[in-house]
């Protein structure tokens, strides 16, 4: 049974979501429940599935038992495990949250809309497992498909930043094909494992230093790295409330994965190319984006707006710790990976909230609502330290070991480039608070209505999971230390 | 909406043409097993039978009603697909291993058969829907909006 665990993971939500349009043709209520049961099942099984790859090593799983280079060979590694707790858990968050801030608009389509999430939710089981380079695109564009039509959903402006969101992904998707034919083309495989042995050989091959900066581009625009950013704030901003902390949290740290697994499962990440080391060129691209995006985020009045470029800032940031190449930062670079993934979802449900309970989308909104709603200004507190990175928090420790892995590499511009956006973050946070607390008592505004029990029961469990991330920090970085690793460090 | 074809030559022939397109796409299904064929192709063969009687029936015509009818079963193929792969993981293989698929009474080498036939029906089920579907949302939203709310 548990060796059959990822292809259960994955055929789960797949076979939920394609049978869903029939089972639910006559009861369209019935497609919440489904994806609620369907969602809770697989948290579970990712729970049992990490903890048999903690106690009996990876699984290796081929499809229809084929042998691997010709088969397709799904790995569930510690990393894949840890990921996909994460991946199962806020999806569920997600859709749980969704119930009564889905666009009740939406009608008969909304068992479509919750089709589309259980697609998005298998694809994204399939890159984290997929050890070939080809499934692992098809995955990308089936999670980018449904991502560009859980974004338009709501019509209006939401439709034209889907659209610029099909335009790049679609860009993105293309140019990692193109490097994925490059290396076919010179190692005539596609399975990862096998790609390894064939590749010492080649590195200064032209088609391989070229597929390599292709797939780079193409996952980059994926995962929203700086200068490929542009469709991520507004994909956020006007997607519906329901969606956004799914997509903020999931997509784009998924993508960054799949770069990770290919730079260090793949090629040996130590590598130097034509005398450019390339985890070097990783290192400073990150820090660049965690600059630029976290001074991006100081100039925005949307709270939607600033929550995403402060997202962007922090992909830049797990990148810096992923470039230094040694343990330290690698395993610094996973946690805050997690630890980012649940802020991320923190502050969209956040932000969800305000604006469906109080009509909040810019900072003085927030400002005039603070007061009456403890939920929300409770939860933001907690959030911002997560952001900032104070210490009871998991987004301190994350940091912690980046740093600790960037002095161990010696490399100081990486540290500096962190505590700037630090401090860049803690500047939007204080823009933030400042209009809460600031306001003068003199506005009675009474809020319009509780927040719903699902509301409060997605902003309780986002804002304990950030202080359990940071008291547990201690286990959690040794499991990654033991378990997660790749092969050469 | 698509109105019936004026011509009688392309009414008779149509008559006369469908039928022989809908076998031929069975054929090719099935040939899959043994030669150039398979689900796929067999899919887009019936799928195109059954647009060719949209377009020179019309839309409202009873020959058109299974082209209407089988939009519904959006799901069915792929339904298919992983009964099959379901069948192989109870019997302990891998999804889609079909020599370990659980149906008693047959030797491996009639498990694989069978397995692959059946997988086979269900991409061709699904391929001719989504033809058919992407021929109606082209000429008459409307259809798709009932088949989405009704």
């Amino acid at each position: 049974m548990s060796h059959q665990l990822p292809a259960i993971l994955f055929l789960l939500p797949l076979f939920a979501a394609i049978s869903m349009p029939v089972v639910c043709l006559k009861h369209r209520h019935w497609s919440y429940r489904i994806s609620v049961a369907v969602l809770t099942v697989m948290v579970l099984s990712s729970v049992f599935n990490l903890h048999n790859v903690v106690n009996y090593g990876e699984v290796r799983y081929v499809f229809s038992g084929w042998t691997v280079p010709l088969g397709i060979e799904w790995v569930a590694d510690g990393l894949a495990s840890v990921v996909l707790v994460l991946v199962s858990a806020l999806g569920l968050l997600g859709v749980v949250f969704t119930g009564p801030t889905s666009p009740q608009a939406l009608g008969g389509r909304i068992v479509h809309y919750y089709t589309l999430i259980l697609l998005l939710m298998s694809s994204l089981v399939g890159i984290v497992f997929a050890r070939d380079l080809f499934n692992l695109f098809v995955f990308l564009e089936v999670a980018a498909i449904a991502s560009y039509a859980l974004i338009g959903v709501a019509g209006g402006r939401a439709l034209f930043a889907a659209f610029r969101y099909l335009i790049l992904g679609t860009l993105g998707a293309s140019l990692y094909l193109l490097g994925v034919s490059y290396l076919y083309a010179v190692t005539g495989t596609l399975n990862m494992t096998d790609m390894v042995e064939r590749l010492p050989m080649l590195l200064n091959s032209k088609a391989l230093v070229g597929g390599l900066v292709f797939m780079f581009i193409g996952l980059g625009i994926k995962m929203a790295l700086v200068p490929f950013h542009a469709w991520v704030p507004e994909a956020y901003t006007y997607a519906p409330d329901s969606i956004s902390p799914i997509l903020a949290s999931l997509v784009t740290k998924v993508a960054l994965l799949a770069w990770v697994r290919i730079i260090y499962w793949v090629f040996d990440a130590s590598m130097v190319i034509y005398g450019i080391q390339i985890l070097l060129l990783v290192g400073i691209l990150g820090a660049l984006a965690s600059v630029i995006g976290a001074s991006l985020a100081l100039a925005q009045r949307d709270i939607k707006m600033m929550f995403a470029y402060g997202g962007i800032s922090h992909i830049g940031i797990i990148l810096i710790g992923i470039g230094q190449d040694n343990s330290t930062g690698f395993t610094g670079g996973i946690f805050y990976l997690l630890n980012d993934a649940v802020m991320q979802a923190a502050l969209f449900f956040l932000a969800g909230v305000a604006f469906c309970q109080y009509g909040v989308r810019t900072i003085e909104d927030m400002g005039r609502v603070g007061k009456q709603a403890p939920w929300l200004t409770g939860s933001l507190i907690v959030v911002g330290l997560g952001m900032v990175g104070l210490p009871p928090t998991g987004g301190f420790f994350g940091k912690w070991y980046i740093i600790l892995g960037a002095l161990e590499a010696g490399n100081y511009l990486s540290v500096a480039a962190v505590l700037l956006s630090t401090l860049l973050t803690l500047g939007y946070f204080v823009k933030l608070f400042e209009s809460i607390f600031r306001q003068s008592p003199a506005q009675p505004d009474a809020p319009s209505g509780e927040i719903p029990f699902s509301c409060k029961l997605a902003l309780g469990i986002t804002s304990a999971a950030i202080m359990i991330l940071g008291l547990f920090s201690a286990p959690i970085v040794r499991l990654l230390l033991n378990e997660t690793l790749p092969p050469h460090l | 909406m698509i109105r019936p074809h004026d011509s009688i030559i392309v009414q008779t022939l149509g008559r006369f043409l469908i039928p022989v397109v809908q076998i031929f796409g069975l054929y090719v299904l099935f040939f899959g097993q043994y030669g150039p064929g398979g689900g796929f192709v067999g899919g887009v063969i019936l799928g195109t039978g059954m647009i060719l009687s949209v377009l020179i029936f019309g839309h409202d015509a009873s020959r058109s009603q299974i082209a209407k009818d089988i939009l519904h079963g959006d799901g069915v193929g792929m339904l298919i697909y992983a009964g099959v792969g379901g069948l192989c993981m109870i019997g302990g293989g891998e999804f889609l291993n079909y020599s370990s698929l659980s149906i008693p009474g047959l030797e491996e080498a009639s498990r694989r058969s069978l397995g692959i036939v059946l997988t086979q029906i269900g991409v061709a089920v699904d391929v001719a829907v989504t033809a058919v579907s992407i021929v109606f949302s082209l000429s008459a939203e409307e259809i798709i909006e009932e088949s989405i709310n009704g």
